[in-house]
């Protein structure tokens, strides 16, 4: 009978353990944040819409492998009613090489520099690239990839697209949660 | 015709010298296993890192000096490349050129998901990555991002 409390304890506490590392399913704290212009959004603003967060880089290969799928992305889902939040939190990254990168490689969308990683921090993210996408009330209903293959020849799993399109249409995700490989998020010390 | 012979055997003889690269050998998830297994008795830090990845870059020549210093005292360093199979070839010059000690690995899974889980639930394949295994093969920290040498030679230390 001890032993199986005991065992039961130890379950519990390892549920409990996992339900905090996992983010898809919670509601991230406020934040606020500016683009390179000095416009901000704050995170209540985003109730309402299903709202895509992707933490991305400027020196990062691995994220600026996605440029023009980052670009594509915003040009086929803002129509659709989706907010996309891109954020760069490396402190290594100051505000001038973010909008010089913006600019170079033609982003439709703004930026928004993430100062101390307050954000990043947030959303417990590690990588560039990596994505949340909110649901239109604000609890993170996706979590990891864009797709599956920085070699775009190579992608068999299309992870940011399929949360969209599946939110979009009244759907939770499924998977909910894959990797986001690529470079660490450059945190101040 | 045989001079000719003679110098592409020179330059390649040269260039082993030069580059004594050796393959780079695929790993799956029980490939991962048997690696870590094979390794117990010894403190092992397993490194992911990839060509494209600076940080790593930066942090590999230290983590041999580590091992050289510490490798008496049974600590090993396990690299494994996260390159694209056409950065291949620049992954094999670069430990070459760094000095890192075999066996090298390079990730081949079928389910790069399923492998990076399999590692670590908690990792999301972000680089550089490393995964501190004691003696006994448990294992006993993870360091994503970029990380203080110190920190992770204390860690080790704590270990040996």
């Amino acid at each position: 009978m001890r032993r199986t409390i005991q065992l039961g304890i130890c379950l519990l506490a390892a549920a409990s353990l996992w339900a905090q590392d996992r983010i898809v399913g919670t509601r991230p704290g406020d934040f606020t944040l500016h683009d390179l212009q000095g416009a901000e959004v704050r995170s209540a603003s985003l109730s309402g819409n299903v709202t895509a967060i992707l933490f991305i880089a400027t020196k990062c290969p691995v994220s600026n492998a996605y440029n023009e799928r980052m670009s594509a992305l915003y040009r086929d889902y803002a129509p659709k009613g989706v907010r996309f939040i891109f954020v760069n939190s490396n402190h290594t990254e100051p505000p001038a090489e973010v909008a010089g990168h913006a600019k170079t490689n033609g982003f439709p969308f703004p930026v928004y520099k993430d100062p101390g990683n307050v954000v990043a921090d947030l959303f417990r993210a590690q990588a560039t690239p990596e994505a949340f996408v909110l649901d239109a009330g604000g609890t993170v209903r996706y979590h990891g990839h864009i797709d599956d293959s920085q070699n775009p020849a190579r992608i068999t799993k299309q992870g940011l697209r399929l949360a969209l399109d599946a939110l979009l249409n009244g759907r939770n995700p499924d998977p909910a949660e894959t990797k986001a490989f690529g470079c660490s998020i450059k945190r101040v010390k | 015709m045989a001079a000719y012979w003679r110098s592409v055997v020179a330059a390649a003889l040269w260039a082993a010298v030069l580059y004594p690269q050796q393959a780079l050998q695929p790993l799956d998830e029980a490939g991962y296993r048997k690696v870590l297994t094979a390794n117990r008795g010894q403190v092992v830090l397993v490194n992911f890192w990839a060509t494209w990845c600076q940080p790593c870059r930066v942090e590999m020549p230290q983590l041999v000096k580590l091992e050289a210093a510490l490798k008496g005292r049974g600590f090993k360093l396990i690299t494994i490349s996260a390159d694209e199979p056409e950065q291949e070839a620049a992954a094999r010059k670069f430990l070459s050129q760094t000095g890192v000690p075999g066996p090298w690995y390079i990730k081949r899974p079928a389910n790069d998901e399923a492998f990076i889980e399999a590692v670590d639930p908690h990792w999301s394949g972000a680089l550089p990555a490393g995964f501190l295994y004691d003696r006994a093969g448990r294992k006993r920290q993870m360091f994503v991002g970029e990380t203080r040498i110190a920190t992770i030679e204390a860690a080790i230390r704590k270990l040996l």
